[in-house]
């Protein structure tokens, strides 16, 4: 009986232990940031594709997009008539990175002297990265 | 000790044995013995002017009761040309020989035998008599929503009678007509002008006569200087470059809204195609006073919202078809009159 209670006993202890554990290390290892999202340890930051739709959610630019890492700039081109006012950006980025501003619907790019911009922040959230967005429309030739 | 069990389980199985097997009298229930009828509703989506409702009415009564004499639907508006009560009741047919026609026919074909006489309509009520001795059938009910049934409630009251003299009816709805307007496989040829107001398509002349009606100018370009401009709507008081080769009349000047959407494919429009319905909601609450007054490189399927340079009216257009040969393109339109 009293062999039982000193084993119950060391059970009891070895969980509380490996409860207090886990839970340090969760804390520790994988924090969520302000919008709820893991911050990782990736420090990678940067635009790996860039769409641009239009109102119908059909792509509007003419050939890929030409993103600069080291000018921090994506360069697209877009179809004759595209309008301007009313597109829909898509971007992908580094892993776990994340975007500032969000993109929650349309946006107007027709300020073409004010280009848009957008910073990448890596997945430890210690590096952020501001693209600019510079639209053109194709004119005719 | 586990014999004692092993024989209290035996004992137990037993006693559930005998109870289940107590025979119990079964009596085959007794079917209806008087004329019954029932009824669905078969289409979906909004009611619209110009659509069908299309409802199916079943009835039936016990063989050694009579026959089925007559079927009757009142309308609680009455329908526009082309209502009607179907005369012969359809069953699906599980392939090969037809018998009431001896052609041959795919398993799942729609067969129709006639029960009756052709329907008549009068007003409200539409009317079949049956000319075949027949104890149960269904019959299908189209009815077309007539202009004075717009932006109010329809119902309707089916009932049958039976040779020994029993009646039953059935009442279905109310179902809410819209107030859209629909026009669809409008022809636009290269270079005309279209009104949104009165869904016609004017030439040059007839253009210049009726400046304010003008909305839209339909333009076809093959690709040139560069670009793809392909099938095109644009607003007369759009900028010129995207009007080529287009003088436009004295006075037709209007600026419309338009908004490409390849997405919202109107069931109704499409000739039940897709799943889809534009409704009254869709064209109250769309904001299109940031949208540009052209829509260009327009294709089979896509679609435009639009709004005309008065607010009066926004509409939907679905391209049903485009034709680079003839340069022309087919379009259906709903649209609805903003009060």
């Amino acid at each position: 009986m009293k062999t039982n209670y000193r084993y119950m006993k060391n059970f009891i202890f070895t969980l509380i232990i490996s409860f207090v554990a886990v839970s340090l290390i969760r804390c520790t290892e994988y924090p969520i940031d302000e919008d709820g999202l893991l911050i990782t340890g990736r420090a990678d930051c940067y635009i790996s594709n860039f769409e641009l739709l239009g109102s119908d959610h059909q792509i509007v630019r003419s050939g890929a997009a030409a993103i600069d890492t080291t000018e921090l700039t994506v360069d697209v081109l877009v179809l004759y008539g595209t309008d301007l006012k009313n597109l829909y950006p898509q971007f992908t980025l580094a892993q776990d990175a994340k975007l500032d501003p969000k993109v929650v619907g349309k946006v107007d790019f027709s300020d073409l002297d004010n280009p848009k911009q957008y910073t990448v922040v890596s997945g430890n959230r210690k590096v952020r990265k501001t693209y600019t967005v510079n639209v053109s429309v194709q004119q005719k030739q | 000790m586990r014999i004692k069990y092993g024989s209290l389980l035996l004992l137990l199985g037993l006693v559930f044995v005998f109870a289940a097997c107590d025979d119990e009298d079964y009596n085959v229930p007794e079917g209806v013995r008087n004329l019954t009828n029932d009824c669905i509703k078969r289409s979906l989506g909004p009611n619209v002017v110009g659509n069908e409702i299309a409802f199916a009415y079943a009835m039936a009564l016990p063989p050694d009761l009579g026959n089925l004499s007559s079927v009757r639907v009142e309308a609680s508006i009455a329908g526009a040309s082309g209502t009607y009560l179907e005369h012969r009741s359809f069953y699906t047919h599980n392939g090969g020989i037809v018998p009431s026609t001896g052609e041959v026919r795919e398993g799942g074909a729609d067969i129709g035998i006639v029960v009756g006489a052709p329907s008549v309509t009068n007003g409200k009520v539409t009317e079949v008599t049956f000319v075949k001795d027949t104890c149960a059938a269904t019959l299908r009910y189209y009815y077309v929503i007539p202009e004075t049934a717009k932006g109010q409630s329809v119902t309707f009251q089916f009932s049958a009678t039976a040779s020994n003299g029993q009646s039953v009816s059935y009442n279905m709805g109310p179902y809410e007509v819209g107030k859209i307007e629909m026009k669809r496989e409008i022809v636009l040829t290269n270079n005309s002008y279209f009104s949104i107001s009165d869904f016609e398509v004017y030439d040059e002349t007839q253009a210049a006569a009726n400046p304010d009606k003008i909305d839209l100018v339909y333009l076809y370009r093959t690709p040139f200087a560069g670009i793809n401009f392909g099938h095109a709507l644009v607003s007369p008081g759009a900028d010129s470059e995207f009007l080529p080769g287009v003088t436009l009349p004295q006075g037709v000047n209007n600026q419309t809204y338009i908004r490409k959407d390849s997405g919202s494919r109107d069931q109704h429009l499409a000739r039940d195609r897709y799943g889809i319905f534009v409704d009254d909601v869709d064209l109250y609450e769309i904001d299109l006073s940031t949208q540009p007054f052209y829509s260009i490189g327009l294709q089979n399927e896509s679609g435009a919202w639009i709004e005309t340079a008065d607010g009066k009216y926004r509409a939907y257009l679905y391209v049903n078809l485009v034709d680079n040969a003839a340069g022309t393109m087919t379009v259906s339109v709903k649209r609805l009159l903003i009060e």
